[in-house]
């Protein structure tokens, strides 16, 4: 080949590569006119609020700028706009002091989802098949509006209802005001920790129908029943912040954390005692160990007040709770629990928390009386290291979520929660919203709930829009936080909150009176910039209570515990001895029937995952070669 | 004065929650691998926590411990990678330059604490997750080592950031992402060579280990008990 | 040396390279197909990336380096035992000589292949290379991987030079049996080989150079292979005995690999009468010698890992010893120790049957005993929340089986196009006086003295 041939070859295949990239779609997009003025490569950090729980943690998030394809007037187009690169803690914020956990970083996948929803759809085939297609916002508007506009008509407005997530802010606020305007009852507010009972027992306890915020780090000794506050459970991240203080931030000083619950969380795996117990009997123990303490004189009945008084036999003694009986029925030996309690009560500060799975249980609200009036003994409530109540604004009214099935819902209107998704079968949930003739979801995906739904209008991604939190625990003081959005909104989304305000002001029937605000911007900027802080003390009738057997639905057999490890976090050999690494082991029958687990001696020595269900267990086996060996790690 | 960055990890105070492995992976473009791949032992973490199991139920005690690149200063991966992809930085980095790496995964081998990690596949993301990319840092190809690099772009971020404002990078500035993540501050990083740096005090805490300090090879992370 | 006896010698070893028997096209076809899957399975590695391979993390070496490892071992076949019986002047050595040395050029070859296909980027292989690059960077001369490339390199070099010297008369002697293009290569392969006393001369003195000088590069090699294990702090690599066990146990598989050869030529090429129960016994004695030799390493090796008693070695050692590689340990201490060692050591058991038994199994143990050093060590490190377990790829079964292949494809076109066995050695071997004048007589006697 000499240099003429060499210099055409070259320019063919060059001119034939370009023509190929012609033709690929990507390089056909239109190029939108830049919205906003960055410089490239320098990053900025605008605030904004966590949505994933209700902790409400303030975040920092990394704006740079970038190409991104987006959805504009139903153009699919290419433009240069700031995206979130990363989401940090606030350093700011009361909650979180600049911390994250792990499902905060991870939030921002919720914006950049491959999966999320670009435009409203509408359902064409059978609830649950998936079958969507898609319409404009002005058609889906006026779906939702006719929709409204004939329950309106039939005077109808009661079968309404809204259901949300258990966040408080204006957002909540919105929807509260939108449903009383127009005549329906107030939010179903769905949660999965069953925290409303948490709520009652320190409304009747202690006056604040409120989660309780912990000051663990002043805290020398705290016992949770069950709460994985370390985990998921109340406001971790400002929870993990005191843990940490509590282990190593004093000089000299070290906290003791004893963990009670059936099966091993997170926070159990970091206590220094982890006391497993028969599910359900949290109450029991907590008794059992007030009554140790005020049979020693260590404190006397009467410190405990209010909450002491609501449990039966509380002035006497709790004679009906000696640690023999303690043993008999929650399964703690009675040296141990006697053991807890004056360590319980002879470190200063100490705290007793409950939380999680004990509160689910059919007799929760006892359980979280009987912690609580263990608290009120040692003198842990508003004192350092122990109980707070963060102040409260006003707080919109919800329904829990078992009044769904109740009350006759012709229109049901979902934000953010997947109850479908989240409630064991038996609660019968999609059965109940099958039932329902017409629901709207405000949700960025096609999850289980939103399948359901006849329409689907998807809301921006918290990054996208206003967002704003009044967290109920987390700080000793009053929060609120409000954000604008971090970026422009990648899809053919709007937010619910403008939906619901532009739907408010198109309804034939308006809303009586008006919602005054055209957008949520609006609202959030007319809001109150140091809403006043309520003290909304309970007062309902005060009633003892006594201990209740907690009861099980059907046979545990029925609802099997799967466990599903990451693939990459399972075991990567199949354990000798029981060939499988997930082994129902042989359990016996003790007393009362308590089952303990009995192994095979060649089953593993190392457990992996130690699980309770009810009255069953399971254990999952790690490391078997280390096992065989004897061999402990560290 | 020249910075010696290390770090200190209190496992006291870890609760394993994980959050700096997520911090990291959005922080440093970390690819996902999906489930089946996982599974097959190709999931990329440049930190991990690792549990410990002791005792027979119901005794049974659990310990966490995050592991990242010790940053170690006499380093069993550098000497044995032949084309220098890993090698020592003035402030006691290791550094793994992708551009140099052809992937003999000798440095993963000799690595006692398993922290390097292959990049098996071209790493993919999904449209539009690509947008959230970070652009500081360079997304690894088929076939090369990755590593922990302490945040190497933002100590570098903060050193310039000090150097405009005409002072010394303040101790607590810089922050891995793992760092700047843990809920409980058990994660602490800094300049070694300032004695009155917190990771200074608390690398000379009595309660202070390295990891297989036997190996001999010098980490800079010092994990207190 | 009667003419009769020179023509038969010259016609039976010739036969193969001047008739192509038809078994010849069909032998070439199968193992050509072979090794073209094996190459298809190396693009299909290299466009999806190693992801189709069985590595993962932790285990990053496996398949491919215990296949470069074995077959470097395997090249310890040849030069080493040809230099040192040339050195020690045993006269049984004529026939043998070539078979081991070829083996030893593929085996290299195929070997050296190996840390190429194993890389990530295998592309950029070069790297490994001291070439002026532009930037000025140079490979790092501490690490162990370099030292191999220049160690390997440096041994092919020597191993082929070894191998084409006393080639060069039986090149001559093909270019004066052949015509058209086969005799115009074969004319510029014997480099003007004419036969006179000064060339015959100057060949002497140059293979007894390369005869000692390949002798320590041999030994450098494979310890430097074993360099790759011992200078990590892995447990059960970090070993001084690993230099010394690595080359015993190459020149252990070598002599197995050796006697398969030998054994197969001899049955498929019809050369009994050249390749007598005397060289496989006498090789057999040699086998008996490593194999002694290799279980006296890895006891030691085990004892003192045994003894030491460090709990990360001691993993790696259990679980060897009687966890999940168990099986393939004791396979491989029967195959390399336990069968071998009365079929090697009884006399009457010392056939030609008994010593490839033996050295097939040796081959296949020496195999496992590579793939234990690498996989366990590395899939039990220090902290045991890494450990991890292995299993291979359908890619790395095939391209294994396909170095097999392209070893014996590599052997049977040499055999066809060049002489298995020395002739013109074969030809002094068995009548040195009448081939040569009294001078010439004296001075190769001169040159094959033994030196003290």
């Amino acid at each position: 080949m000499d240099r003429r041939q060499f210099i055409k070859a070259t320019a063919l295949t060059g001119t034939s590569a370009t023509l190929a990239s012609c033709g690929n779609p990507e390089y056909h997009l239109i190029r939108f006119i830049p919205e906003e003025a960055l410089t490239p490569g320098i990053a900025v950090l605008k605030p904004s609020v966590c949505p994933l729980c209700s902790a409400g943690c303030g975040l920092s998030v990394r704006v740079i700028e970038g190409e991104a394809e987006v959805i504009r007037k139903n153009q699919l187009g290419v433009t240069k706009m700031g995206l979130a690169k990363k989401l940090e803690g606030d350093p700011a914020h009361p909650v979180n002091q600049g911390r994250l956990c792990a499902r905060g970083q991870a939030a921002i996948q919720v914006t950049y989802h491959p999966d999320r929803l670009g435009h409203p759809l509408k359902r064409t085939g059978a609830r649950f098949t998936g079958q969507f297609q898609e319409l404009t916002w002005d058609e889906a508007l006026s779906e939702l509006i006719s929709k409204l506009d004939s329950l309106a008509m039939a005077n109808d407005q009661k079968s309404l209802a809204f259901l949300t997530r258990p966040q408080r802010g204006l957002r909540s606020d919105l929807v509260a005001e939108f449903a009383s305007r127009f005549g329906a009852p107030e939010p179903i507010a769905f949660e999965f920790f069953s925290d409303d009972v948490l709520r009652r027992a320190n409304a009747l306890s202690f006056g604040k129908e409120q989660l309780p915020t912990f000051d663990f780090a002043e805290s020398r000794y705290v016992i949770a029943f069950g709460a994985d506050f370390l985990g998921t459970w109340n406001s971790p991240v400002s929870q993990s912040i005191g843990y940490g203080q509590m282990r190593q931030g004093r000089p000299g000083v070290r906290g003791k954390f004893i963990q009670v619950e059936s099966r091993m969380s997170q926070t159990g795996a970091n206590a220094d005692e982890w006391v497993p117990m028969k599910p359900g009997l949290d109450g029991v123990l907590a008794l059992g160990l007030a009554h140790v303490i005020m049979k020693a004189g260590l404190r006397r009945p009467e410190a405990a007040g209010g909450a002491g008084t609501l449990i039966e036999g509380w002035a006497g003694g709790l004679a009906g709770y000696s640690p023999e009986e303690v043993e008999k029925q929650t399964g703690v030996a009675a040296s141990r629990s006697e053991r807890l309690a004056k360590e319980f009560a002879d470190q200063r500060p100490a705290v007793a928390l409950i939380g999680g799975a004990p509160l689910a249980q059919t007799n929760g609200l006892f359980s979280a009386l009987a912690v609580n009036a263990l608290n009120a003994l040692v003198g842990s409530i508003e004192t350092p290291g122990g109980i707070f109540f963060t102040p409260q604004g006003r707080v919109a009214q919800t329904r829990s979520i078992d009044k769904v099935a109740d009350s006759n819902i012709q229109l049901l209107l979902i934000d953010g929660a997947n109850p479908v998704f989240a409630t064991p079968p038996a609660w019968k949930v999609r059965e109940t919203l099958m039932k329902i003739p017409f629901i709207v979801s405000f949700g960025n995906f096609l999850d289980e709930t939103s399948t359901l739904a006849d329409l689907v209008l998807p809301d921006h991604s918290f990054l996208e829009s206003w967002v704003d939190s009044r967290p109920e625990s987390g700080a000793k003081t009053a929060v609120a936080s409000v954000a604008g959005p971090v970026m422009r909104p990648l899809h053919d989304t709007r937010a619910m909150p403008d939906v619901l305000l532009e739907v408010g002001r198109k309804l034939k029937k308006p809303l009586s009176p008006a919602l005054p605000w055209q957008t949520f911007e609006e609202m959030i900027r007319s809001s109150e910039k140091s809403p006043a802080v309520i003290d909304r003390r309970y007062s309902g009738a005060a009633r003892t209570v006594n201990f209740i057997a907690p009861q099980f639905d059907g046979d545990a057999g029925e609802y099997p515990f799967h466990f599903l490890p990451y693939p990459s976090a399972a075991p990567q050999r199949i354990c000798p001895g029981c060939r499988n690494y997930r082994i129902r082991s042989r359990a016996r029958c003790g007393a009362a029937g308590w089952r303990s687990i009995r192994r095979r001696p060649q089953d593993c020595r190392l457990v992996r995952e130690i699980l309770w269900r009810s009255h069953r267990a399971r254990v999952l086996c790690g490391f078997p070669r280390l096992c065989r060996r004897g061999l402990r790690p560290m | 004065m020249s910075h010696r960055w290390g770090m200190a990890v209190d496992l006291d105070r870890c609760t394993g929650c994980e959050a700096c492995v997520t911090a990291c992976r959005a922080e440093n473009n970390v690819p996902t691998v999906g489930p089946e791949q996982a599974a097959r032992g190709r999931a990329i973490n440049w930190i991990r926590v690792e549990r410990y199991y002791e005792g027979e139920f119901p005794d049974v005690r659990v310990k966490f411990r995050p592991v990242l690149c010790q940053q170690c200063d006499a380093a069993p991966c550098e000497p044995v990678c032949p084309t220098y992809a890993s090698h020592h930085t003035e402030e006691g980095l290791n550094a793994q330059v992708y551009n140099r790496c052809i992937g003999t995964r000798y440095c993963a081998n000799a690595c006692p604490y398993n922290v390097r990690f292959f990049d098996f596949a071209n790493p993919v993301w999904d449209k539009p997750l690509h947008l959230q990319l970070n652009p500081d840092v360079s997304v690894r190809e088929v076939g090369v080592m990755e590593k922990c690099t302490f945040c190497v772009q933002r100590i570098n971020e903060g050193k310039t950031r000090a150097k405009a404002e005409g002072r010394e990078v303040r101790d607590g500035e810089i922050k891995p992402a793992c760092a700047q993540a843990c809920p409980t501050t058990a994660i602490v990083f800094g300049d070694l060579n300032d004695p009155e740096s917190e990771v200074s005090r608390l690398s000379h805490s009595p309660r202070g280990s390295k990891l297989l300090e036997d190996l001999g090879t010098k980490p800079k992370i010092t994990y207190l008990r | 040396m009667n003419l009769e006896t020179k023509n038969k010698i010259n016609d039976d070893l010739l036969r193969p390279v001047l008739h192509t028997s038809p078994w010849f096209y069909v032998i070439v076809l199968v193992l050509g197909g072979i090794i073209v899957a094996g190459l298809g399975s190396w693009m299909y590695q290299m466009s999806h990336g190693l992801v189709v391979a069985g590595i993962k993390w932790p285990v990053y070496w496996a398949f491919y380096i215990t296949n470069f490892v074995f077959w470097i071992g395997i090249s310890h076949a040849g030069t080493l035992i040809s230099a040192i019986l040339r050195l020690v002047n045993a006269t049984w050595r004529r026939p043998v000589t070539r078979c081991a040395e070829v083996i030893t050029v593929f085996a290299l070859m195929i070997g050296a292949l190996f840390p190429i296909i194993h890389l990530g980027r295998p592309w950029l292989a070069f790297y490994l290379m001291p070439y002026p690059s532009e930037r000025g960077i140079w490979p790092n001369f501490r690490s162990p991987l370099v030292w191999d490339f220049f160690a390997i390199s440096t041994y092919l070099t020597g191993s082929t030079l070894f191998l084409f010297l006393p080639t060069i008369p039986d090149f001559a002697l093909m270019r004066d049996r052949t015509t058209g293009l086969r005799q115009r290569i074969y004319g510029m392969l014997s480099l003007g080989w004419q036969g006179t006393t000064k060339q015959w001369h100057r060949l002497e003195s140059a293979m007894q150079i390369m005869a000692i000088a390949i002798v320590p590069v041999a030994v450098s090699v494979h310890t430097i292979v074993s360099f790759d294990f011992s200078m990590s702090p892995v447990p059960m690599w970090h070993s001084t005995v690993f230099g010394p066990y690595f080359v015993a146990g190459a020149i252990f598989s070598g002599i197995a690999a050796l006697i398969v050869a030998m054994a197969v030529l001899r049955k498929v090429l019809h050369l009994e009468e050249y390749l007598h129960p005397v060289h496989f016994h006498n090789l057999g004695k040699l086998l008996l010698t490593m194999s002694l030799l290799w279980a006296y390493f890895t006891f030691v090796e085990r004892l003192t890992v045994w003894y030491g008693n460090a709990p990360a070695e001691m993993a790696v050692f259990w679980e060897t010893q009687t966890g999940s590689y168990a099986p393939l340990f004791w396979t491989m201490v029967f195959c390399n120790f336990v069968i071998p060692l009365p079929l090697l050591g009884i006399r009457r058991l010392r056939t030609i049957t008994g010593t490839v038994v033996a050295s097939s199994l040796i081959v296949v143990g020496m195999w496992l005993e590579r793939f234990l050093i690498i996989v366990p060590s590395l899939a039990m490190k220090n902290l045991p929340y890494s450990w991890g377990f292995y299993r291979p790829q359908p890619v790395e079964i095939m391209i294994t089986i396909a170095t097999f292949a392209a070893m014996a494809f590599l052997y049977v076109l040499f055999s066809k196009f060049v002489p298995i066995i020395s002739i013109w050695e074969l030809k002094v071997g068995a009548h040195p006086r009448r081939v040569l004048t009294p001078q010439e007589e004296e001075e190769a006697q001169e040159l094959w003295r033994v030196r003290p």
